[in-house]
């Protein structure tokens, strides 16, 4: 079973456009999306995690369609924001508990899954972890990446292990470094 | 919704925006010592202060409790009710510090305590939906709660009419959160990108 389908995706709101893209990522898989700009990008990842709704086109997240079924999507996908996180560690510890209550995950294995996954991370800017990890604490099936960091590529996949993940990205070079 | 989630939203919103319901209370508190009597003081400067804090709701300001909570599984109704709850809170907060600087002041009128919170929570409601809207939609929306702040006040004290005045509170309130709920549920998180 497909966790991410698009057919003929597209999204169109006044200067802001995506698409039409067409693909499926089923679990497990890894799939690097190069798009024509930063903000197609962005706009890509919102569609894939059922955030923002496709103006044409057909999106499914685990087979629900996030124009009806936004809360199972939202439930099967996360978005790990391009923008990194300037949190303090104590900020950070809070963020996860905010996280975990969000998607009733629990608090205390939600924190102890964080301090893993930045040991897992040592190396990588925090600024750039805490965004990746706040988005695995919730145990997503679909990890969605928008335009991550190239440099962290071998990172964020060992992070990441074997979730099925799309990564949206603004060049050909950084899809590259990403591609499975 | 679970409470735990509404409580998780409340307190990251109020913990992040913990300075402006800081200086919103202090504020208040002054302003009490300094105006001691009526019910001016407490329900159109806590309006004032409910408003703006309404407005630090505005998408863009935290973009990591925007991301999350929009990607979060919630329905729009229940995420417009979690994050009403959050310049509410801090709105009341500051009457109460406007009160209890009447009372160390000497006032001991208790009408203020009676009109003053549900005119503010009122005005708040409807200022949230400016915070997710831009240009002359915004500036309605703020003219509205103003407006709803200054009728509770001619109710009260024109009219003297206290059960009208929580009555047309309430009927203001239970519209702008569903109004603000229809808002957030068609809202574009493109439009920040």
């Amino acid at each position: 079973m497909a966790l991410l389908r698009m057919r003929n995706a597209a999204f169109l709101s006044g200067s802001a456009r995506a698409g039409p893209i067409s693909m499926e990522i089923s679990a497990g898989e890894r799939l690097a999306l190069p798009c024509s700009s930063p903000r197609e990008a962005a706009i890509v990842a919102l569609l894939a995690t059922g955030i923002v709704k496709a103006t044409s086109g057909s999106v499914l997240v685990d087979d629900y369609d996030p124009r009806v079924q936004s809360v199972h999507c939202k439930r099967a996908a996360a978005l790990v924001p391009h923008e990194p996180l300037d949190l303090t560690d104590h900020e950070f510890a809070r963020y996860v508990a905010y996280r975990a209550a969000l998607w009733n995950v629990d608090r205390a294995r939600a924190l102890a899954h964080a301090r893993r996954l930045l040991e897992r991370l040592d190396g990588m800017h925090e600024a750039f972890a805490y965004p990746l990890v706040a988005a695995l604490v919730v145990e997503p099936k679909l990890v969605v990446l928008d335009r991550p960091q190239r440099a962290y590529a071998a990172q964020i996949a060992a992070a990441v292990g074997t979730r099925a993940t799309l990564s949206t990205h603004a060049s050909f070079a950084a899809a590259r470094a990403f591609a499975a | 919704m679970t409470a735990r989630a509404l409580f998780a939203i409340a307190t990251a919103r109020l913990y992040a925006e913990r300075r402006v319901v800081l200086y919103a209370c202090a504020a208040a508190l002054f302003a009490g010592l300094l105006q001691p009597r009526g019910a001016a003081g407490p329900m159109l400067l806590g309006s004032l202060l409910g408003v703006a804090v309404a407005l630090t709701q505005s998408p863009g300001r935290r973009p990591y409790l925007d991301r999350s909570e929009q990607g979060a599984p919630l329905f729009g109704r229940e995420l417009a009710r979690a994050k009403a709850l959050v310049p509410c809170i801090a709105a009341a907060i500051a009457v109460g510090a406007y009160l209890c600087g009447q009372f160390l002041a000497g006032s001991r009128d208790g009408l203020a305590l009676a009109v003053a919170p549900i005119a503010v929570v009122a005005a708040t409601l409807t200022a949230l939906s400016a915070a997710i809207r831009r240009g002359w939609n915004r500036a309605v929306y703020l003219a509205l709660a103003l407006a709803a702040a200054a009728a509770a006040y001619v109710l009260v004290v024109v009219a003297r009419s206290i059960p009208g005045e929580l009555a047309f509170c309430a009927l203001v309130s239970f519209f702008a959160l569903r109004q603000y709920g229809e808002a957030l549920a068609r809202y574009d998180p493109v439009e920040g990108i």
